[in-house]
C-alpha cells in the first residue's frame, strides 16, 4: 500500500513489557523529535517521534508496556486497540534476551494481529551474563520473522532495527506467514462455535476470530462490548456455552508457553547454575524486610543530599541573583510606568511565576536521581520492601513510588501515580500525595523555623515531617476505611536485572518530566499569580488597603484561634499559587526597612503560634499546579474539590488543636 | 464420696480455667444449664469444702484438693468414653451423655480395671487427654483451629465442644482428631478456607474455636500435597497447579507466567510481607494474599 516512490512515511509501533528498555530504545530512535501527550480519552502517556532513514520517514509509536493483549489493564487495552485499528506498517517487539520465555510470550499475541512483527532482543549482553545464548539464526527461522540482538544501553543495535524495519516494510504483503500457535482441535473448536454465535453481531474494530478467542479468555472488555451488541437469545446461549470453559483461559496460556518452550528449544542455550549472580547478590540486602529499608533510607539520603545540595544554593543563587534583581529594578528604575505596572511587573509576575521557576533546578535534579533510580531497575525494589506497610492503607507498594516523588514536588507526584494499575489504589494514592512536605514546603518551614526556634530549628522541622506523615498513614487508613470501603491492592510485578544506566535515556526522561510540570504548572500559576496580584492591589494600590487584606481581615477570628493575625493568614491564603508564596508575602507585609523578616516574625509569634502556623502551612490546600494536576489525572474536579476541602478543614484543624494545646504548656 | 452435683461444678470449672482465670459464676451458670442462684449456693458449699477459693465479684477457682478431686472425675469421663466406644461400639456423638452419668459411679478399682482394660488410652474418643491416676495430664501444645493463619498446616488434636450435634456436624464435614488440614485463607471474620483430602471446605469462627489442633510442619507432608505458593520457603521449588480466587486476577497471573505446570522457585518469602518468586526467568513480586491463591505443589529441587 506503501509502494509509491522512495520517499514515504511509515508507522512502526514500539511494544514490549515494562522494563525491557522501550523507553530507552524509543529515545535513542528519535532524539528530540519527540510529541509526548496522552492516548485518547485516557491518561495514559503516548509518545511518538520521527525517525528518518534512507529517505524513509518512520513515525515510531511508542506502546505502553504490557506483558500481554489480553484487557487486565488500561494499558493492555491501548496496546492491542491501536494494533487493531490504526494497523501500523510493522510492530517491533522489544524483548529481554534475559528472560525470553517470558516476553515471547508476548509475541504470541501479536502473531494473532499483524504478520509484519520484527523481534528486538534488547540486553543480550546481560543474558549472556547470566549464561543465557541466544542463537539468533535459530530464533529467526524458529519464529519466521527477523530477529535483531541489541544492547540499547550502549546503544548497540539499533542501525539494524532500523534497516530491518525499512526492509520489512519493502516486503510485499503476501510474504511467507509468521508461525503461529496451535491451540488443538478442542480449543478451535470452543472458538468456531462462538464465531457461529457472534455471526451476526459487529465485531468491530475487532477480528471476528480474534474476538471470538478472547471471549474464550475471558476478556472483560471484549466481552461487555459483544454483549450489548448481541440479540439478547444469542446473549443467553454464549452464557451458557461459555459457563463451563472457565478453564479456557488456562490452556490457552499454557499452550502458548508451551509453543515458547518449543520455539527456544533450539535457540536458547540455557545455564547449568548460578544465574543472576550479581542481581541476586544486591537483592538478598535490596529485597529484605529490614536490610532493604536501610537501603532504601540510605538512598532517600542520599536522594535528597544530591538534590538540596546542589539544588537549594542553585535555587537561592536564582532568587536573589536574578529574581531579586529583577524587582529592584523594576521598583528602583522603572519609575516611568504608572505604579499598578511596576507592582505587576514586580510582585505579581516575578514575584509568583518566577519564584516558582526558581524551584525547576531543584525538581530537574531530583527527576534526575529518581530517573537513575528507574533507569537501573531499583524503583522496583522499593515497591517491594514498602509493600507490607502500604498494605495497612490498603494500597500497595507501587504507591510508594509517587509518594517519595512528591517529597520534590506534589506534582509528579500525583501524575506519577500512573503506575498504580488499580483505578482505587491510584485515586487514593492521589488523594495522599499532597500530604507529603514538597520541596517549597519545606523551604517556608526551614525559614520560619530558623527565624523562631534558632538552634532547635532541625528539630522542629524533622518534628513536622514526622508529625505530617503521621497524618498522611491515618488519613490513608480513614479514607481507605470509609471513602473505599477497604477494597485492597494486589501487589503483582517483575523485578528487573539491575542494568547498567543510560545517561542519554534519564536525561530525556527528566526533560520531559520537567517540560511536563511546566506545561502542567505554568499556565496556572501565571492566571494564579495575575488573580492574586489584582486582589492584593486594588482598590487601595497596596496590600494592606485591597481586597486581600479585607479577606485577611474577615478571617481574623479563624485566625485567633490558631494564635495567627491577618498578614499570616493573608501569607496561607496566597501560598495557593505556590507555597514558597508564603514567604514573599510575609516579606511584603511584614518587611519594614528596618528589621528583616526573621527578626519581626521573631517579635510577632509565640512558639505556640509558630507551630500552629508551620502545621496551618503544611497541610494548607494544595497549590494551584497540584490542584490542576488531581483534576487532570482523576478526569473532572470532583476529587480535586474534595482535595481542596479536606485539607482546608485538616490544616484549619490541626493548628487551632495545636495552638490551643501548645499554649496551655 | 463426693455428691454427682459436686463433682459436675468441679469438672466444668476445671475445664472453664483452661480459658477463663479465675472463672466467672455466670460462665459457669452457662455452662451448667442452671440459675445464678444456684450456683451462689453450691459454691458457698464448695468453698466451705475447701475445694475452691471464691473472690467475690471475680469467680472462682480450684484449690489443689478442688483440682485433684476434678481431675479424677474428668479422668473417669473420659475412661467410659472410650469403653463405651471402642468396647461397646457406641458412636462417638452418643457417647458423651452416657460417661456423664456413669463417672459418678465409679470406684478407685473400677477406675484402675477399666484403664488396664483399655491399654491404659491416653485420649478420649474426642481427643482429649484422659489424665493418669496421679491426676497428671499430658501436656498438648495445642490450641484452637481459630488462631491459624492462612498458609498453616494443622492436625486436628481434639474437638473441645462434646455435643452430639456438633460432633455429627464436623464429622459430616470430614474433620476427626487426627485430621490434617491445609489452612488456605482466613476472611476478616475469622471464618477459615481449609482444604482436607483434596477437598475445599468453609468453616465458621464459631466451630473452629473448638476444634484444638497442632501445627504440622509442612515438610512433612507428602510430596503431591497442593499448597499456597505462600507457604514456599525461600529456596524452595514448586510446581503450579490451579488457581484459587476469581477470573479478575487470572489474566495477569497468566500474562506474567503464573501458568498451571510451570516451575516456581521461591527466591524471598520473610513470612510476612510479598513473596519473591522466580517464574520463567524472571522474578516476579507478588503481594501475600494473591501468592496465597496460587495452589501449588513443592518438588525437590534435586530431582
Amino acid at each position: 500500500m506503501l509502494e509509491k516512490s522512495d520517499k514515504k512515511t511509515i508507522v512502526v509501533a514500539l511494544a514490549g513489557a515494562p522494563n525491557v528498555g522501550k523507553s530507552t530504545v524509543f529515545n535513542l530512535l528519535t532524539g528530540l523529535s519527540q510529541h509526548v501527550g496522552n492516548w485518547p480519552g485516557k491518561t495514559v502517556e503516548q509518545k511518538t517521534g520521527i525517525v528518518r532513514y534512507n529517505g524513509l520517514t518512520i513515525q515510531l509509536v511508542d506502546l505502553p508496556g504490557t506483558y500481554s493483549l489480553t484487557a487486565n489493564s488500561v494499558e493492555e487495552q491501548i496496546a492491542r486497540d491501536y494494533l487493531i485499528t490504526e494497523k501500523p506498517d510493522v510492530v517491533v517487539a522489544l524483548l529481554n534476551a534475559a528472560s525470553l520465555d517470558r516476553h515471547l510470550y508476548l509475541v504470541t499475541e501479536l502473531m494473532e494481529l499483524t504478520p509484519r512483527l520484527i523481534v528486538a532482543l534488547n540486553m543480550v549482553d546481560v543474558a549472556r551474563q547470566e549464561g543465557m545464548n541466544v542463537d539468533v539464526k535459530a530464533l529467526e527461522s524458529a519464529l519466521h520473522m527477523p530477529v535483531v540482538p541489541m544492547v540499547a544501553s550502549k546503544n548497540r543495535g539499533l542501525k539494524e532495527l532500523v534497516e530491518a524495519i525499512a526492509q520489512k516494510c519493502n516486503q510485499p504483503a503476501d510474504s511467507p506467514a509468521v508461525g503461529h500457535v496451535e491451540y488443538g482441535s478442542e480449543i478451535s473448536s470452543d472458538i468456531t462455535h462462538i464465531e457461529g454465535l457472534l455471526a451476526d453481531a459487529d465485531t468491530s474494530p475487532y477480528p471476528r476470530h480474534w474476538a471470538a478467542m478472547k471471549i474464550l479468555e475471558g476478556d472483560s472488555q471484549i466481552n461487555k462490548l459483544l454483549h450489548d451488541r448481541l440479540p439478547p437469545d444469542r446473549q443467553a446461549a454464549l452464557a451458557s456455552f461459555l459457563s463451563d470453559k472457565e478453564s479456557a483461559a488456562i490452556t490457552l496460556a499454557g499452550l502458548r508457553f508451551d509453543w515458547v518452550k518449543n520455539v527456544l528449544a533450539s535457540a536458547q542455550e540455557k545455564p547449568t547454575a548460578g544465574r543472576h549472580s550479581f542481581t541476586k547478590r544486591i537483592d538478598h540486602a535490596a529485597t529484605h524486610p529490614i536490610w532493604g529499608l536501610a537501603v532504601l533510607a540510605a538512598v532517600m539520603i542520599l536522594v535528597f543530599g544530591v538534590v538540596y545540595g546542589i539544588g537549594v544554593p542553585v535555587q537561592h543563587f536564582l532568587e536573589v541573583s536574578l529574581i531579586e534583581r529583577l524587582q529592584a529594578l523594576v521598583f528602583d528604575h522603572a519609575h516611568f510606568m504608572p505604579g499598578w505596572l511596576q507592582s505587576f511587573l514586580g510582585n505579581g509576575l516575578l514575584g509568583g511565576v518566577g519564584t516558582v521557576l526558581t524551584f525547576l533546578p531543584i525538581l530537574f535534579l531530583f527527576f534526575v536521581t529518581w530517573g537513575f533510580l528507574e533507569d537501573v531497575g531499583y524503583t522496583a525494589r522499593v515497591a517491594f520492601v514498602t509493600d507490607r506497610f502500604m498494605h495497612s492503607l490498603g494500597l500497595h507498594g507501587k504507591s510508594c513510588l509517587p509518594l517519595l516523588l512528591g517529597f520534590g514536588c506534589n506534582v509528579p507526584a500525583v501524575m506519577g501515580t500512573r503506575v498504580i494499575e488499580s483505578k482505587r489504589a491510584r485515586l487514593l494514592t492521589i488523594l495522599l500525595a499532597p500530604l507529603i512536605p514538597c520541596s517549597a514546603r519545606m523551604a517556608v518551614i526551614g525559614v520560619i523555623a530558623a527565624a523562631i526556634f534558632g538552634g532547635q530549628a532541625i528539630l522542629v522541622t524533622a518534628g513536622i515531617i514526622v508529625f505530617s506523615l503521621a497524618i498522611l498513614a491515618v488519613s490513608g487508613l480513614l479514607m481507605n476505611r470509609f471513602i473505599f470501603q477497604g477494597e485492597r491492592a494486589v501487589l503483582m510485578m517483575e523485578l528487573p536485572l539491575y542494568h547498567e544506566p543510560n545517561p542519554r535515556t534519564i536525561g530525556m526522561v527528566s526533560w520531559q518530566r520537567t517540560i511536563a510540570f511546566i506545561k502542567r504548572a505554568g499556565t496556572l500559576i501565571l492566571a494564579v499569580s495575575i488573580i492574586i496580584w489584582f486582589l492584593s492591589y486594588f482598590p487601595s494600590g497596596n496590600i494592606e488597603g485591597s481586597i486581600l487584606g479585607h479577606i485577611g481581615r474577615g478571617l481574623e477570628p479563624l485566625g485567633k484561634l490558631m494564635g495567627l493575625n491577618w498578614q499570616l493568614m493573608v501569607a496561607l491564603l496566597t501560598s495557593f499559587v505556590a507555597k514558597e508564596n508564603t514567604i514573599a508575602t510575609l516579606g511584603v507585609l511584614l518587611g519594614r526597612e528596618t528589621t528583616g523578616l526573621s527578626q519581626t516574625l521573631k517579635g510577632m509569634l509565640t512558639p505556640a503560634a509558630a507551630i500552629a502556623f508551620l502545621v496551618a502551612q503544611v497541610f494548607f490546600v494544595p497549590c494551584v499546579a497540584t490542584v490542576s494536576a488531581i483534576r487532570h489525572e482523576t478526569g473532572g474536579w470532583r476529587w480535586a474539590a474534595f482535595s481542596v476541602g479536606f485539607q482546608l478543614i485538616l490544616s484549619f484543624a490541626l493548628a487551632i488543636v495545636i495552638f490551643q494545646i501548645a499554649r496551655l504548656v | 464420696m463426693r455428691s454427682e452435683r459436686v463433682e459436675e461444678y468441679l469438672e466444668a470449672i476445671s475445664k472453664r480455667q483452661k480459658t477463663e482465670m479465675p472463672v466467672s459464676t455466670s460462665s459457669l451458670a452457662g455452662d451448667l444449664g442452671v440459675s445464678l442462684p444456684a450456683v451462689t449456693d453450691m459454691i458457698r458449699r464448695l468453698e466451705g469444702e475447701k475445694l475452691i477459693n471464691y473472690e467475690p465479684n471475680r469467680g472462682v477457682s480450684l484449690t489443689a484438693k478442688g483440682s485433684r478431686a476434678a481431675l479424677t472425675t474428668i479422668r473417669r469421663h473420659r475412661l467410659w468414653e472410650r469403653f463405651l466406644t471402642d468396647i461397646l461400639g457406641l458412636r462417638w456423638d452418643k457417647v458423651h451423655d452416657a460417661a456423664c452419668r456413669l463417672e459418678h459411679a465409679v470406684t478407685p478399682d473400677l477406675e484402675n480395671g477399666l484403664a488396664s482394660l483399655l491399654n491404659y488410652a491416653d485420649t478420649c474418643p474426642h481427643g482429649n487427654p484422659i489424665p493418669d491416676k496421679d491426676g497428671h495430664v499430658k501436656e498438648q501444645d495445642a490450641r484452637p483451629l481459630s488462631e491459624f493463619e492462612g498458609g498453616q498446616r494443622a492436625r486436628i488434636s481434639a474437638v473441645a465442644k462434646e455435643e452430639g450435634r456438633f460432633l455429627r456436624k464436623i464429622e459430616k464435614l470430614g474433620l476427626k482428631p487426627n485430621s490434617v488440614v491445609n489452612v488456605l485463607r482466613k476472611d476478616d471474620d475469622g471464618t477459615l478456607e481449609l482444604k482436607l483430602d483434596g477437598q475445599q471446605l468453609r468453616l465458621d469462627k464459631a466451630t473452629a474455636d473448638y476444634l484444638m489442633a497442632t501445627s504440622v510442619s509442612p515438610s512433612n507432608e507428602a510430596p503431591e500435597e497442593e499448597i499456597p505458593m505462600s507457604m514456599l520457603r525461600t529456596g524452595e521449588v514448586g510446581v503450579l497447579k490451579s488457581y484459587f480466587g476469581g477470573r479478575g486476577m487470572l489474566g495477569r497471573c497468566l500474562s506474567l507466567g503464573f501458568t498451571p505446570g510451570s516451575t516456581v522457585k521461591m527466591v524471598e518469602n520473610f513470612g510476612s510481607g510479598p513473596v519473591l518468586a522466580k517464574v520463567h526467568d524472571a522474578d516476579v513480586a507478588l503481594g501475600r494474599g494473591m501468592a496465597s491463591k496460587i495452589m501449588v505443589t513443592r518438588i525437590n529441587p534435586e530431582c
